[in-house]
């Protein structure tokens, strides 16, 4: 206990005052009610994004940037968290925020796989590439600038020697070789990221194993279900594809529950088993274009409401950092959806019913 | 010393002659953070010739480095080479031509040749788990019933791929356990042939390709292998003789075009982001006011005709697009370290590291107040500083001995040495001591009042900077009903003086609070005012602002803003309320000090003996390390809690000013 205090007394105070400057339900509403996105962006200018909205300059207000700032808002609580958390945590708060790199590496090797296309005489492909990458600031190691510009998938993989993606890709560049493909190459990556992730967790010792397995956990069942549900819905895989591509550890999702999906199982009986609170998921897998990203909210609507859990009782573990930065991040993907809808003038039934954050759980 | 250092923005307009000359300048003095000019609708004459160019120097110094990286050459930024003109492609591209050709020419055969010993060495793994197997290799790929698959998969996938094949007829053999790449043999009937290489496949398993070019069994290609595996390794010997030979040869010539190259692509760079008129361009920047009469005399010495336009930042007004450079100060790099974890000042901002000197070992003296303690701690925290012990925390090492020299302070005006107090120092240390000022253990209640009249006057003070800073920033809305406003001010002083008269003939009574309360005012009526103007501050705020005062409409919305402006009046007076009485913790800290001490000198029992000392020894160990700590974070939660959220915004941009070498990072 000693040491739960000592270690996290300041960064639970920096943390709950982040915490605090989080939207709330209300802020969401109001942004969401802003008839256009420049609206929203004077709207959001008001609110905690607003420093990072500031050095804005006119030309530069279109949704790609705006989305860029907000995103460096995230980027920064993770700064923060990573330098105050207790050392023996560090590595899984580093290894959280990988997965923006994750993200950073697909748009590159998407990038790659389209860059004869986007090179145009005004813009290279680097140009394009390097608004829509996470802005990790100094925790990236990607060299994603030479990766563009080396034209090829293979010449790209061969400059990440030496990072974490290294060993991971080694193994996956023999498919992609063979089926041009991106998707070996990607699912390796996020079972990479997510085993480490989890191997990250399990080495935390008392109050941080069991909040961060919560957390760490919330999240990976979410994933996890996900893939499996769309690789046996939407891609139709095998059952044995199923298994490879999916991971046996979960907090609340099993490996045999996996296990049975990837088998034929009815999945909305599973799905309710494990989240009585998700009750239409028949309903919801009808219809698997429409209806996936539906059960994916309700997905994310459970990991919010663990998150919250974390800020009640102890304060003095990882969970409540952790609980922050997956809030945080859900946050950033509702103001990217908003952004996104009002630039393009999507009707509001058709994103509304996605935020999070105007119906949070209770 | 208050504020971020003072800032000029200077607007250049460089004759087109003298450009390459006024970027070497700009470039090589380490204080110009450059703003993008092509943005500010200067005319575009189409695309740059010199985007082009940079893009050259950039495709030409990584070849350079990719040349210097084979040759194990590092990048020399001591050795600063003058310049005067910016490197010529056509002639700098034939000399990397010349040079990356020799080298990359042996580079390619020793990366062929490693490549191919890996594999061979590969092979030659692959083939160990096998190597007591009496059969034909060939004969693995020729079976009729079975399909098998030998291979290399990694190693966190084997248990999936198994899971994977559970329900169907298989057999598994890891041949070599390795923590990352286990060579593995799989094994099933052909007519599962289908399901057992999609398993492969999603499990990544990459099948080994066994050398066809050697017969025999597993023991004959070994020995085929191992000599072909001599034969790669003495080629590779020699080709990295020659790749040094070539290093000794080029090290100057690639030293000095990377140089050149690395400082034309930065000069470049930033001509890219230069406005382009006809004749001239336009070049708009920041530089620290104290360099900016150096750089002035350097940029006339390059360009006579340049013209320099230096505009003055004052530090009112709204200053986001300001770069911020932070005053420097050994002394203080620890307290600043502490406000940028916060958040970085914006340009016009107090910038609160000198108040949070004072005030943060002030509250951590107050909480830990004793002679003999303290002084460990200022021991300590130099020893720290100067990396004698805990090297990893020097960058704490300051602000430990700030803290214990404060508390040293305290503790003799408490009166407290190493926990001895009043008669326990005359009794075991021998020397009479009575406390200067007041004992917190035996005076309890003064003591917390104490602690509530500093907390009041700090929140006071944060008042009056939060002030202050909307003052500078010309925010007259925040100004008058911001959160640190002046209606919310003068509300405070209300409720101060209401709790004042409240408490005023009790021992816990706050002094301010008292004297704010007998000034002769009318504070009951100003308190039910300026609670009114608390009340429908975010509408009059609205109002200032230009905004519609009340959100929503009609007598729906009319009546939420009535219970909203009543609940925000609810939470003003709450959060007034815990924010004073949250410094009463100073007090309560510095009486716990005191009771911690006693529990130990109960425990060390009354008579002086080995035993007793001992337990004083390990009891004041205790106290150091883990009060210390615990009030250490307290000390840290009220300033980030109670006294900056008052005042201090941050949200600052970082000064980067152009350079030919890495810069090194400010706090």
């Amino acid at each position: 206990m000693a040491g739960g205090v000592t270690g996290y007394a300041a960064i639970s105070a920096r943390v709950r005052a982040m915490y605090a400057e989080l939207l709330t339900p209300q802020d969401m509403i109001r942004l969401s009610d802003s008839p256009d996105f420049q609206t929203l962006f004077s709207t959001l200018k008001t609110t905690s994004y607003g420093p990072y909205l500031d050095s804005l300059k006119d030309k530069e207000i279109n949704p790609k940037r705006v989305i860029s700032q907000v995103k460096r808002k995230l980027a920064d609580a993770y700064y923060s968290v990573i330098q105050m958390a207790p050392e023996s945590t560090r590595p899984l708060v580093k290894q959280l925020y990988r997965y923006y790199e994750i993200g950073n590496l697909k748009a590159v090797l998407r990038a790659l796989v389209t860059v004869p296309s986007w090179n145009t005489t005004e813009t290279t492909a680097w140009d394009r590439v390097r608004d829509v990458l996470f802005p990790m600031g100094s925790a990236a190691v990607l060299p994603a600038q030479a990766m563009v510009e080396s034209g090829s998938v293979g010449t790209a993989v061969d400059l990440l020697r030496g990072t974490p993606y290294e060993e991971t890709l080694s193994f996956a560049m023999r498919r992609y070789s063979a089926e041009q493909n991106l998707f070996p190459l990607e699912v390796a990556l996020d079972l990479g990221y997510w085993r480490r992730l989890w191997a990250e967790t399990k080495k935390l010792s008392g109050q941080d194993r069991e909040q961060g397995t919560k957390i760490i956990g919330a999240l990976l069942d979410m994933n996890n279900l996900m893939w499996a549900i769309r690789y046996k819905v939407y891609h139709k895989l095998s059952e044995e594809e199923i298994i490879n591509y999916t991971l046996p550890f979960g907090y609340r999702v099993q490996d045999t529950d996996i296990r049975a999906i990837a088998a034929g199982a009815d999945i909305a009986s599973i799905i309710t088993r494990i989240y009585p609170d998700i009750t239409d998921v028949s309903a919801l897998l009808e219809n698997p274009q429409t209806g996936l990203p539906r059960l994916e909210y309700q997905f994310k609507r459970q990991l919010m409401k663990q998150c919250l859990a974390a800020f009640v009782g102890n304060p003095f573990h990882i969970g409540i950092p952790l609980a922050f930065l997956v809030l945080s991040d859900l946050e950033v993907q509702d103001l990217i959806i908003l952004i996104e809808a009002k630039s393009s003038n999507i009707p509001d039934e058709e994103y509304r019913p996605f935020l999070l954050k105007t119906n949070p759980p209770s | 010393m208050f504020f971020p250092r003072e800032m000029t923005e200077v607007e250049l307009i460089i004759p087109s002659k003298d450009l390459v000359a006024v970027a070497k300048v700009l470039s090589g003095h380490g204080v110009f953070h450059q703003v993008d000019s092509t943005y500010l609708g200067l005319e575009n004459l189409g695309p740059s010739a010199w985007q082009e160019r940079a893009a050259s120097y950039s495709a030409l110094e990584r070849r350079i480095q990719t040349t210097m990286q084979t040759l194990n050459l590092a990048e020399d930024y001591s050795r600063s080479y003058d310049f005067d003109t910016m490197a010529d492609l056509d002639t700098v591209r034939p000399a990397v031509e010349r040079i990356e050709n020799e080298v990359k020419s042996i580079g390619d055969q020793l990366n062929n040749e490693r490549k191919r010993l890996e594999q061979l060495e590969s092979q030659l793994r692959q083939l160990e788990p096998i190597a007591d197997v009496n059969v034909e290799v060939s004969s693995l790929r020729k079976s009729n019933f079975l399909h098998s698959i030998l291979g290399v998969l990694p190693a966190a996938n084997v248990n999936r791929l198994q899971t994977s094949l559970a329900r169907v007829p298989h057999v598994f053999f890891t041949l070599r356990e390795d923590s990352q790449k286990p060579v593995v043999w799989l094994l099933g009937p052909r007519s599962n042939s289908d399901i057992i290489d999609r398993a492969a496949k999603s499990a990544y398993l990459n099948p080994l390709s066994l050398p066809e070019e050697f017969e025999g069994t597993p023991a004959q290609i070994t020995g085929s292998i191992r000599k072909t595996i001599e034969t790669t390794r003495q080629k590779i010997s020699e080709l990295e003789a020659n790749l040094r030979n070539l290093s000794g040869k080029y090290r100057q010539e690639l030293n000095k075009l990377w140089w050149d190259v690395h400082v034309s692509r930065s000069m470049a760079d930033a001509i890219v982001r230069f406005g382009q008129l006809r004749h001239t361009y336009v070049v708009v920047g920041w530089v620290p006011s104290a360099d900016l009469e150096l750089l002035t005399q350097r940029l006339k010495q390059a360009s006579p005709e340049i013209l320099i336009e230096a505009i003055p930042t004052e530090r009112s007004g709204h200053h986001t697009n300001v770069p911020v450079a932070l005053t420097t100060n050994k002394w203080l790099r620890p307290i600043q370290m502490l406000v940028t974890q916060y958040g970085r000042p914006s340009y016009g901002e107090l910038d609160p590291t000198w108040l949070m000197a004072i005030t943060f070992p002030l509250l951590f003296g107050a909480m830990f107040g004793d002679l003999g303690q303290g002084l460990v701690l200022l021991v300590l925290g130099l020893l720290i500083d100067r990396g004698v012990i805990l090297k990893a925390m020097s960058s704490l090492g300051l602000l430990i001995a700030y803290c214990g020299a404060s508390a040293a302070i305290f503790g003799y005006l408490y009166g407290s040495i190493f926990g001895f107090e009043g008669h326990l120092i005359e009794e075991y240390l021998g020397f009479h001591f009575e406390p200067p000022w007041l004992s917190p253990i035996h005076e309890i209640l003064p003591v917390l009042s104490l602690a509530i009249d500093a907390g009041i006057v700090i929140l006071l003070l944060s008042f009056l900077l939060g002030m202050f800073n909307n003052i500078r920033a010309r925010d007259w809305p925040h100004l008058v009903f911001g959160h640190t406003g002046i209606v919310f001010f003068i509300f405070y002083l209300a409720f101060l003086a209401l709790l004042g008269s409240f408490l005023g003939t009790t021992a816990i009574a706050p002094q301010v609070a008292v004297a704010i309360a007998s000034l002769p005012l009318p504070w009951t009526l100003i308190a039910i005012v300026f609670g009114l103007l608390v009340m429908f501050s975010g509408a009059l705020r609205n109002w200032m602002e230009g905004h519609r005062p009340i959100e929503g409409s009609g007598v729906g919305g009319f009546l939420m803003f009535l219970v909203q402006s009543f609940m925000d009046l609810f939470e003003s007076l709450i959060s007034l309320l815990s924010n004073t009485l949250s410094f009463v913790r100073v007090g309560a800290f510095a009486v716990a000090h005191g009771g911690l001490s006693l529990a130990i000198f109960s425990l060390a029992g009354e008579e002086p003996d080995l035993g007793f000392w001992i337990t004083i020894l390990i009891g004041n160990l205790f106290i150091i390390g883990f009060e210390g700590l615990i009030v250490g974070i307290q000390t840290m939660r009220l300033h980030y809690y109670e006294i900056l959220g008052k005042f201090f915004h941050g949200g600052g941009m970082r000064f980067e000013p152009l350079t030919l070498t890495p810069r090194k990072e400010d706090a």
